[in-house]
């Protein structure tokens, strides 16, 4: 089996559940604080391929999402704007993240997977449902950690409807 | 504006023309909503137009496929050995079971899992398992062929498909002036377009005509809808971007045309403002000069295009060198649900760190996770939510944008009717020619 570390588990899960409060409560700017300034935010599309051609996504084609910190604050920026009517009165989120799993990474970082299960309702009864997994390299800042790189898999090939929320 | 309240209805002509009056720009709601002129949209208009199912280049050796759909029915188009395209609607003849489940890959053959039967790539029955013990060997093979779309035609690489045996020619229904713009983005490229990575698929409660007509050039909702994107400066001012609309025969249109000499000033004041360095510099020229070259001095002018809509439910976006060439495909899945197909393309012999700019704007911008898509969906969905009310769903939606002012617009040497930035003469065009295809006789 992989070797987890199980002395930093608690930590990086409560680390994990903080950020997913952060979005429930749609503190954004909150959230965005938890990654670092030279941080990758990757949500590449997931193909139905025959297993002899199965292979993870490829780095460099086109993506969900694919962008850094400049770009996220922009977004956070639209939807201060008033005008950004996907989120327009906003959506109700609840995240659940579970399996959490964390590996050492390279120069003292930490690998943290986990799995999510995101609801999300609009309006009356516009809802939906997000699952995938994601994999984090967290770095330390000071007594904390911060997100350097989040690799978003979702699970579904044809989205439910498209994405005006974060995972 | 009276509306037209009556129960008792039905598909035929004389009904259709009560429900969309392009000339006074009067369109029912019923046409956005009703299950029976959904159905008849599927023969009707799926059946007889050219649809996009491929490119080349997701297509380059023999074997290579990819699954798409033309209205509702599942397809593939699989490159044979003599380098032509096979369009086989992806239903076993047996039992009818979906064949190909995979989004795209390389196949030699196509087995069905439910009894083993098997098929080529011109989709001929080749292997039917228990041939002499099962069907001792009466089974006429030749005649259980995959169902083949009869039409298959290419344009510039782009290959559409069509079930109308006496269809015109692909490139006559495109028209040479649509492909006049069309071919800026297509011929411009300097290594041909290659797409950039699987296709981005994603659902949306909205009826497949209504994200149609606002890509065949509803200019007048950017600033409402897409407001929060100029608020942050994502885009300038909208009247520095485009100047025009245009429409063309066969119910295609697009907006968002720069006059000339625009986009390329456009395009040149991004690559310093970007910082993306002496190669980008160097490629917006290059990209120019090929226009002028290789197409004409006036397609150079105008460098750029916009956004438009390919007839039916066919719509793309390019706005400048640096933008991809995005294709939507609106795929209907009954009258108020689509799935959006977005596939991608960009020159191959583009400096990389153009590819990546450009793909990963695309992202934010028109895409599932963009800041202008999601926008747009919404509105779409607010629409097809609402459409079960007795009164709701038989209101008359008003198009009446510029009647009376077309022909205004004249521009030398650009195609096509032109028409001001913000104007509804594209609909009234588009839903023209969908009432001329809905009221033919017969399926």
């Amino acid at each position: 089996m992989t070797a987890y570390l199980s002395d930093l588990k608690v930590e990086i899960e409560t680390f994990l559940y903080h950020e997913a409060r952060l979005l429930d409560d749609l503190r954004f700017e909150d959230w965005l604080n938890l990654f670092t300034e030279d941080m990758r935010y990757w949500m590449p599309i997931h193909e139905t391929l025959e297993d002899e051609e199965f292979h993870d996504p490829i780095a460099g084609e086109w993506a969900y999402m694919e962008e850094g910190k400049a770009f996220l604050t922009t977004r956070y920026e639209r939807l201060k704007s008033g005008m950004a009517y996907s989120e327009k009165p906003r959506s109700r989120t609840r995240h659940f993240v579970s399996n959490v799993l964390v590996e050492a990474g390279p120069d003292s970082s930490v690998i943290a997977h986990s799995n999510f299960l995101m609801y999300q309702g609009r309006r009356d009864k516009s809802e939906q449902f997000f699952v995938g997994r994601r994999e984090d390299r967290l770095v330390r800042d000071g007594s904390s950690w911060k997100i350097q790189e989040r690799k978003v898999l979702l699970d579904h090939r044809v989205l439910p409807r498209a994405i005006s929320v974060f995972f | 504006m009276t509306t037209v309240l009556r129960d008792a209805w039905s598909t035929d002509a004389e009904s259709l023309r009560r429900l969309v009056d392009p000339t006074r720009g009067i369109i029912s709601a019923r046409i956005f909503n009703d299950r029976d002129i959904y159905q008849r949209e599927l023969t009707h208009i799926f059946m007889r137009t050219w649809s996009y199912v491929a490119h080349d280049s997701q297509l380059r050796n023999p074997g290579d496929y990819v699954t798409n759909f033309i209205g509702e029915d599942p397809v593939i188009a699989v490159k044979d050995a003599d380098g032509s395209v096979n369009v086989l609607l992806n239903s076993c003849r047996h039992r009818g079971l979906q064949i190909c489940s995979t989004d795209r890959g390389n196949a030699r053959l196509f087995r069905c899992p439910f009894h083993g039967w098997t098929y080529g790539r011109q989709g001929q029955l080749v292997g039917v398992p228990k041939m002499k013990e099962a069907y001792c060997d009466e089974l006429d093979k030749s005649a259980r062929g995959l169902i083949r779309v009869p039409r298959v035609e290419s344009y510039r690489g782009f290959y559409f498909a069509n079930w109308d045996e006496n269809a015109e020619p692909l490139e006559k229904f495109l028209g040479a002036d649509m492909r006049w713009y069309l071919d800026i983005p297509i011929v411009g490229a300097l290594g041909g377009l290659e797409v950039m990575g699987p296709i981005m698929k994603y659902k949306m409660k909205a009826n497949w005509k209504i994200a149609s007509e606002n890509f065949a050039g509803d200019d007048y909702h950017v600033l409402s809808t897409h407001g929060s994107a100029f608020r942050v400066g994502f885009l300038p001012d909208y009247d520095l971007v485009a100047d025009y609309i245009a429409y063309f025969e066969n119910g295609h249109g697009m907006g968002d045309i720069p006059k000339p000499g625009r986009m390329l000033a456009n395009d040149m004041g991004m690559v310093q403002a970007l910082g993306l360095g002496p190669e980008a510099v160097a490629y917006v020229k290059a990209f120019n000069e090929r226009l002028r070259t290789r197409l004409s001095p006036r397609q150079a002018d105008i460098h750029g295009i916009g956004e438009g809509n390919i007839f039916p439910n066919l719509s793309w976006i390019k706005f400048g060198c640096f933008h991809v060439f995005g294709l939507f495909q609106w795929q209907p899945r009954g009258p108020g649900e689509i799935e959006v197909w977005q596939t991608v393309f960009f020159d191959s012999a583009a400096p990389q760190v153009v590819k990546d700019y450009a793909r990963m704007e695309m992202s934010q911008e028109n895409a599932a996770s963009g800041i202008f898509g999601p926008d747009d969906g919404e509105n779409f969905e607010r629409i097809a939510e609402i459409m079960r009310g007795a009164v709701t769903r038989q209101t008359n939606f008003d198009y009446s944008m510029g009647i009376g002012h077309e022909g205004e617009v004249v521009v030398e040497g650009l195609p096509g009717k032109l028409g001001p930035h913000y104007s509804e003469q594209n609909h009234r065009n588009y839903y023209r020619y969908y009432l001329e295809l809905m009221t033919e006789r017969g399926n």
